[in-house]
């Protein structure tokens, strides 16, 4: 009788403990699809914002259609630099509507092997012209957090 | 007995299955709503009206700046006909669809009446003088479902002349004059390069200063030239600012 009830114990301490992992591995399972700050799905669509809202400031200073315009490419880079967060590393790309590269020098920060190995967050801007001349080009910021 | 505590035991094990299927469950909810979401582009449509809505107004600046230098008169309803096109190719797969109307009515805005040609307007000549580019957009995305988000976006320069004097004893002329924006708002980073004086018609040099003005109870910039050798009778004064819209306000002048 005394070895039948020590059983019994032995039993439920082993029913709680499956009750435990079960409960546990619910919350593990559930995790996996948690979609955090430090996932790569909210990663981007931050990098996303961060790169328009520069574009847009830089825009609205009417610095960016004046470097696009006059080709001040290495102003550019250095006004994309300065904007956006450190360990942020971008690569800007400026096209006509032809689909032809205009900027003859690289626009970005960071080797190309960040841009090949990492998620990268992509913004397509429009700037239609300088002053009085419309002549518009579509500038592709690629973003990527180091 | 035995099997009666055997079965509140299991019990406790069917108790966290239940929990953790309803845990699994209510995940797959959200985790569906998230999908969903991120499948729906939310942030990228943001992002694409916005930059529309940006790309269009600068396209009424450049049209109001041609306009103001060239007189050009169909300029704004020319570009936006380029425009309508090129912001489709520049987004490719979202199906933009851009549509717009140019006003040609006289409208109330910025305290003066403006009367819309084309969606342009000048008013020059006179001691308060304007000129106004305004266009009304209609915007679909096929890609988001989104049909006919509306809005309308203008560009606007207003110079006014609020005194010009002339001081005999020391042969001064003075001009005091605002230039404000949209929503009358003070343009103060203008230089001497952006002002051109006519003194009666003739092309005059001249010096420039800025300061908030108690008197005027506004930012102004004070035009002065010197030994100007009698009383003019009509100052011309043309402002451009860094878009490259342009506005001329005449003044007469009166001695001190």
């Amino acid at each position: 009788m005394r070895k039948a009830k020590s059983e019994k114990g032995q039993m439920r301490i082993i029913e709680a403990l499956l009750a435990i992992f079960l409960v546990f591995f619910a919350i593990a399972f559930v995790n996996l699809f948690a979609l955090t700050p430090a996932s790569q799905t909210y990663e981007a669509g931050e990098l996303e914002k961060i790169g328009f809202n520069v574009l847009h400031d830089l825009d609205d200073q009417k610095l960016l259609a004046r470097f696009v315009q006059y080709e001040e490419w290495a102003n550019l880079t250095a006004a994309l630099t300065v904007s956006l967060p450190t360990d942020v590393y971008f690569n800007l790309t400026v096209y006509d509507l032809g689909g032809k590269v205009v900027n003859t020098a690289s626009i970005s920060y960071g080797t190309a092997r960040v841009f090949s190995s990492s998620f990268v967050a992509s913004v397509t801007y429009i700037v239609p012209g300088y002053q009085a001349g419309y002549s518009p080009k579509i500038l592709v910021l690629q973003l990527v957090r180091g | 007995m035995g099997l009666g505590i055997d079965k509140k035991g299991q019990f406790i094990v069917i108790a966290a299955m239940l929990m953790s299927i309803m845990i699994i469950s209510i995940s797959a909810i959200i985790y569906s709503s998230v999908t969903y979401f991120k499948a729906e582009r939310w942030e990228e449509y943001v992002i694409l009206v916005d930059s529309v809505k940006t790309g269009t107004t600068r396209v009424v600046e450049i049209s109001l700046a041609n306009y103001t230098q060239t007189l050009n008169t169909t300029i704004l309803r020319d570009n936006m006909d380029k425009w309508s096109p090129d912001v489709k190719q520049a987004y490719p797969g979202f199906g933009v669809i851009l549509t717009y109307t140019l006003p040609s009515a006289l409208t109330q805005a910025y305290g003066v009446s403006i009367n819309y040609a084309l969606g342009l307007a000048r008013t020059w000549y006179q001691a308060t003088s304007f000129s106004a580019g305004n266009t009304n957009v209609s915007l679909s995305l096929a890609s988001a479902g989104l049909t006919g988000y509306s809005f309308s976006t203008s560009a606007f320069l207003k110079e006014t002349i609020l005194d010009a004097t002339y001081t005999a004893k020391t042969k001064m002329l003075t001009i005091y004059l605002s230039i404000e924006r949209e929503d009358l708002i003070p343009i103060t980073n203008l230089k001497k390069d952006s002002f051109s004086l006519r003194v009666d018609g003739v092309s005059k040099d001249f010096s420039v200063s800025r300061y908030y003005s108690s008197t005027f109870s506004r930012f102004i910039y004070e035009i002065r030239r010197e030994n100007e050798p009698s009383l003019p009778f009509v100052v011309s004064v043309t402002a451009t600012e860094t878009r490259g819209i342009r506005v001329i306000a005449n003044s007469t002048v009166m001695q001190v």
